[in-house]
This record gives structure tokens, C-alpha cells and sequence, in this order.
């Protein structure tokens, strides 16, 4: 039996790799949305904690950053403006990393950094606070945004 | 067939206008032109201000945890932590009671303890101002400190 390796373009157009990675990410940024979409005053507290913007410009994040979030994770799940949400998030992802790097780097303790929920964090954690999971975890998300970001080739019929 | 510009920039422009619209009309939402932290019946004052107010001989009280106050603090400041606010209350009550000139601070635009001790202090009849962006606008002013 003549098994080949397949090339990386033809695993990146693989349909079910795309549609795992467009429901996958599509659905995470959904449910991360709701919350804050739910709790907007709350979220905006949580900005100020990043003390990256002023509370003016941290206000408008937490009001307009949850539905855009949405938007786009409503559009990967859905199937329409695919590479367009996904690079969307892509940009969100950059900046969210940058600011954690800024956060981490100025020694400020955020212990809910507001991803998925903005309930008050009763005990820190490292996976609710800012830091080097924060970090990784999005740079993982952010792959899975460049993936669905490249072009797929069609193969010849 | 590259990534449409116009396409990215209508889910941006859309999440924008949904998101305004939500804080608008949901019940949800909050001023967006202030601190979230600021409520009805809240004095805030800008440095200025506040310096002002030193000047005339304002209290000043140190919301923030007594570490920070014992490294430096406005001149006469007082420690009043939100953490520890009954304890530290029971002790100032005397003199907090005999001022009429109150100034509360924490550690900047992120730090509600400011906001909650003036609301403590003014349950129990006692009007205090809160200086807006704490500490980091103060020093930022070039204010004087004591340490």
C-alpha cells in the first residue's frame, strides 16, 4: 500500500480540520461573550484592573468588545465571513496578548482577567488570573485563527 | 480570493453599534463618560482640586491597604483601609466626626476602595469627597508626599 505524508497545505484544507477549528473557536469566543454581554459594569471593572486604557476608553471595551466577540463567534460557527471573524479574532487575540505581556511585565496582580466570566474569583487561580497561561492559551487560539485565516486551495477535479 | 477589509471592518462597526445599543436600552448598561465605579450621591473631585482642599485643611484618608500608606501618603493623611474600614473607623470616629472637609484616595482609576469607604463613611453621616484616579493622580501633579 502507497501511504504519503500529507503536505501541511492539504491537512490546513482538511473540511473537518476547518470545521472543528471554526466551531471550536467560534464557540469559545460565543460563550465568553455572553457573560460580560450579561454583566457590562462588571466587565468594565475587570478593564480597569488591566490599567491599560483610562476608564473612558476602558468603558467603551467593555461595551463594545463582548458583541463584537459574539459577532464574530456567531459567524465562524455559522459559516459566513469565515477568514473575515476569523481574522477579527486574530486581531483581538494580538491585542490581548500585548496587553497581558503589559500587565505581567508592570508586576499588576489581575486575578479574574475577565476571558470568560466576570464573576468576582473567590480564590486566584492560575487559569482565571493574567499570566503565562493567559498567554498560552491564546497564542493556541491564535493559530487556530491564522488557520482558518490562510487560503484554502481548491484541488483539481 | 484575500480577506475582505470591508467585510472585518462591518463586523467591528456592527459589534460596536450593538454593543452602544445594548448599554443603552438593555437596563444593563452604565454611563459611559465616568468612572463604572462612581454612583449617585458620589463626590468626586479632580486633583486640583482636592490640593485645594489640603490647603484650606482638608482630611485626607488612605483607602488603600496600610502598607501603602505607611510608605508615603498625602501630608496628614489618615489610614482608613476598606479591607479593615470597622476597625480603623472604631479608632478615627472621634476626629472624622469633628471634620467637616474629608478627602477619600486609593490607588488609581482601578481601585474602588476610595469609592466604598466615602459610601461607609457616609451611611454613618459623615460627607466625604473622593479624589478622582487616587494616588497616581495626585503624584502625577506633582503634589507634595509625605513618606
Amino acid at each position: 500500500m502507497d501511504r504519503r505524508r500529507l503536505s501541511g497545505h492539504e491537512v490546513i484544507n482538511n473540511r473537518w480540520l476547518q470545521l472543528a477549528l471554526r466551531l471550536g473557536l467560534g464557540g469559545f469566543f460565543l460563550y465568553a461573550s455572553l457573560d460580560k454581554i450579561a454583566a457590562p459594569a462588571a466587565f468594565a471593572r475587570i478593564v480597569y484592573q488591566w490599567q491599560v486604557v483610562g476608564p473612558v476608553p476602558a468603558n467603551l471595551v467593555a461595551v463594545i468588545l463582548p458583541w463584537i466577540e459574539a459577532l464574530a463567534g456567531v459567524l465562524l460557527i455559522a459559516g459566513l465571513w469565515k477568514r473575515e471573524a476569523a481574522a477579527v479574532i486574530a486581531m483581538m487575540l494580538v491585542v490581548f496578548i500585548l496587553a497581558a505581556g503589559s500587565v505581567m511585565a508592570r508586576g499588576i496582580d489581575v486575578e479574574n482577567c475577565g476571558c470568560v466570566s466576570t464573576a468576582k474569583v473567590e480564590e486566584p487561580s492560575w487559569f482565571k488570573g493574567v499570566g503565562w497561561f493567559l498567554v498560552a492559551r491564546n497564542l493556541v487560539l491564535l493559530g487556530a485563527a491564522v488557520v482558518l485565516i490562510l487560503p484554502r486551495q481548491r484541488t483539481a477535479s | 480570493m484575500g480577506v475582505r477589509v470591508v467585510r472585518m471592518a462591518a463586523i467591528l462597526a456592527s459589534g460596536a453599534l450593538l454593543g452602544f445599543a445594548w448599554n443603552s436600552w438593555s437596563g444593563r448598561g452604565f454611563v459611559l463618560g465616568q468612572s463604572v465605579f462612581v454612583q449617585a450621591g458620589d463626590e468626586v473631585i479632580e486633583p486640583a482640586e482636592a490640593k485645594a482642599r489640603l490647603d484650606r485643611g482638608a482630611l485626607f484618608l488612605d483607602a488603600r491597604p496600610r502598607d501603602f500608606w505607611t510608605m508615603s501618603h498625602v501630608p496628614g493623611a489618615l489610614s482608613l483601609p476598606e479591607e479593615d474600614f470597622d476597625k480603623a473607623f472604631a479608632a478615627l470616629e472621634p476626629k472624622l466626626r469633628a471634620t467637616f472637609n474629608i478627602v477619600v484616595y486609593c490607588s488609581g482609576y482601578g481601585c474602588e476602595a476610595s469609592h466604598v469607604v466615602a459610601r461607609r463613611l457616609r451611611e454613618k453621616g459623615i460627607q466625604a469627597a473622593i479624589l478622582s484616579e487616587g494616588w497616581p493622580a495626585w503624584t502625577d501633579a506633582g503634589y507634595p508626599v509625605t513618606k
